[in-house]
């Protein structure tokens, strides 16, 4: 009972303190598994179990629903094996590898199922300029969100990995494969709610030709950032033409003018 | 160069709580708005000291709690400027609002690629190599090393972007709008802003039906193909634009978060997807 404590406690101040942080890098297998290793009295092989994993997990960086296996769970998890087993990490990590994704399809199924749905209750506290709802529910989902999350390595360390894998496999697949759907779609009514703010019909044309330039070239997001921006600049800088032949008329009285917002542009644009 | 020289001190107070703050805003992370909590929790500092009516309080928290989402040590650059605006907008009746958010969507797509690589790409991958060499070697310190390292950077970055951020505000903002330009670049900041939403509503919307058609075993008909053939990310851009008309149509989002649940669920069950 006091592993299984320990172990869920090291990954909730793992996933949970990184949050809180500012992404503080707590969730590593590299301060997770030496913690968690330190909780079990054994902090030795945590650090070799969190080197072992560090190196694994080098490439891995969790954004949203976008890798394939969770590090924090499988850190703490490998470290509680490592010790109970006698320290072969080689042993551990296939054993902790599999519960690890299973992990990650977790989180994500608490990400949209849990966390999506509670999301529209900040828009009717702002409405109300309600900001302790806005501070409680902030938290609150903070705290749901992985505190649901370290139930996982609770009872796996409780009951042995075996129980807890068949548990989870037996989640009906359509149920988690559809979960999944809907944690792909669900982004879709963020990206709803900016181009409600930013549509106009003079200018929505440029939403496809961001769409077009991702989808066919599939550019980095900072590359179509770049392409985005000069179309901007070279927009404003017809806008301000247009703008300075609108006041042109009265020939004299502009040349002080023009020259302070030249400036201006080449002050903001430089 | 000297920040923030010319913000006052109650104002770099504000900043300070903003920078506080914004460490937790992700900590309400959802599929729907991803940091927007955390963002409008961050902004309240500067919401409250700027409006003293409830009606512009709660005008400028639903603003702020719109769909955002950067890489963090970046994201108090962007709050700063909002918070510039923010204080415009509470100083000169005519302001267009609309403006803050183009700008906040403008630059949370750019800094979020610089911040990704420069941070996680790189810095993590340099202060990870070191430490697994120390944790390999026993060395205790090897978590606290990294720790440390990887954060001094995070928290500088974060703390001088927002100051950075409102001074650049508050110095051009202002100027930008007593020469009328503000109209100006509203309309180049939305431009910008919609093709990043429209670049990001392809990487970060994600549908691919695994429908198909066959016959004694052969493929005869692959629908996804199909839809590819049509328009890449034809589903995603639909169900996006789905959405906005139904937003527009005064549909609440929490009807709309679950439609997309069950609709998930559903495309499942009937192996769609």
């Amino acid at each position: 009972m006091y592993d299984a404590l320990v172990v869920a406690l090291a990954v909730f101040i793992g996933v949970a303190g990184h949050e809180l942080l500012g992404m503080a890098m707590l969730s590593r297998p590299i301060v997770v598994a030496p913690l968690a290793g330190l909780l079990l009295g054994d902090i030795q092989t945590g650090l070799i179990v969190g080197a072992s994993l560090e190196a694994i997990f080098m490439g891995v960086v969790n954004i949203g629903i976008s890798s394939t296996a969770e590090p924090s769970l499988a850190a703490g998890l490998a470290t509680a094996f490592a010790i109970k087993m006698g320290g072969n990490v080689d042993v551990v990590i296939p054993i902790v590898f599999p519960l690890a994704v299973l992990g990650l399809q977790l989180m994500n199924m608490i990400f949209s199922f849990v966390c999506g749905p509670m999301a529209a209750k900040f828009f009717s506290f702002a409405k109300e300029d309600n900001q302790k709802g806005i501070i409680n529910l902030h938290f609150f989902m903070w705290f749901i969100h992985y505190a649901l999350y370290a139930l996982i390595p609770f009872f796996a360390v409780l009951f042995g990995a075996d129980v807890v894998k068949s548990v989870l496999d037996n989640i009906p697949k359509v149920i988690m494969n559809g979960l999944t759907v809907a944690g792909n779609l669900l982004p879709a009514v963020g990206m709803a709610m900016l181009l409600q703010m930013l549509w106009s019909k003079k200018i929505a044309v440029w939403f496809f030709s961001g769409a077009v330039i991702m989808a066919y070239f599939n550019l980095p997001l900072i590359a179509i950032a770049v392409i985005g921006a000069i179309i901007a600049i070279v927009m404003a800088q017809r806008d301000l033409q247009l703008k300075k032949m609108q006041t042109a008329p009265q020939a004299n009285t502009i040349t002080a003018g023009t020259r302070t917002i030249d400036d201006e542009e080449e002050d903001f644009f430089k | 160069m000297k920040l923030g020289q010319q913000i006052s001190k109650e104002e770099k107070k504000l900043v300070r709580k903003m920078f506080w703050r914004s460490m937790t805003m992700y900590a309400s992370v959802n599929p729907v708005t991803m940091g927007g909590g955390g963002f409008a929790y961050s902004m309240m500092p500067f919401i409250n000291h700027f409006y003293k009516d409830k009606n512009d309080r709660a005008a400028a928290l639903e603003r702020h709690s719109q769909y955002f989402s950067t890489t963090i040590p970046f994201a108090s650059f962007i709050m700063g400027t909002a918070a510039s605006m923010e204080k415009e907008n509470s100083k000169k009746p005519g302001f267009d609002v609309e403006s803050i958010n183009a700008i906040k969507t403008s630059l949370m797509g750019p800094l979020a690629g610089i911040g990704d690589s420069l941070f996680w790409g790189v810095w993590r991958v340099v202060c990870a190599g070191l430490a697994i060499n120390l944790a390999h070697a026993g060395n205790i310190l090897a978590p606290i090393i990294f720790l440390i390292m990887f954060n001094v950077p995070n928290y500088l970055v974060r703390y001088y972007g927002g100051i950075l951020g409102y001074s650049l505000g508050s110095k051009y903002i202002q100027k930008l709008y007593a020469n009328g330009l503000i109209e100006i670049l509203t309309k180049a900041a939305s431009v910008l802003g919609l093709i990043m939403v429209g670049a990001m509503t392809i990487s970060m919307v994600k549908f691919d039906t695994i429908l198909s058609f066959s016959m004694d075993g052969k493929e005869i008909l692959n629908v996804q193909k199909i839809l590819d053939s049509i328009f890449k990310g034809i589903v995603p851009l639909l169900i996006s634009l789905g959405c906005f008309k139904l937003l527009q149509k005064k549909v609440g989002v929490i009807k709309i978060i679950f439609g997309m649940v069950i609709l998930g669920i559903v495309l499942s069950l009937l192996r769609i997807a």
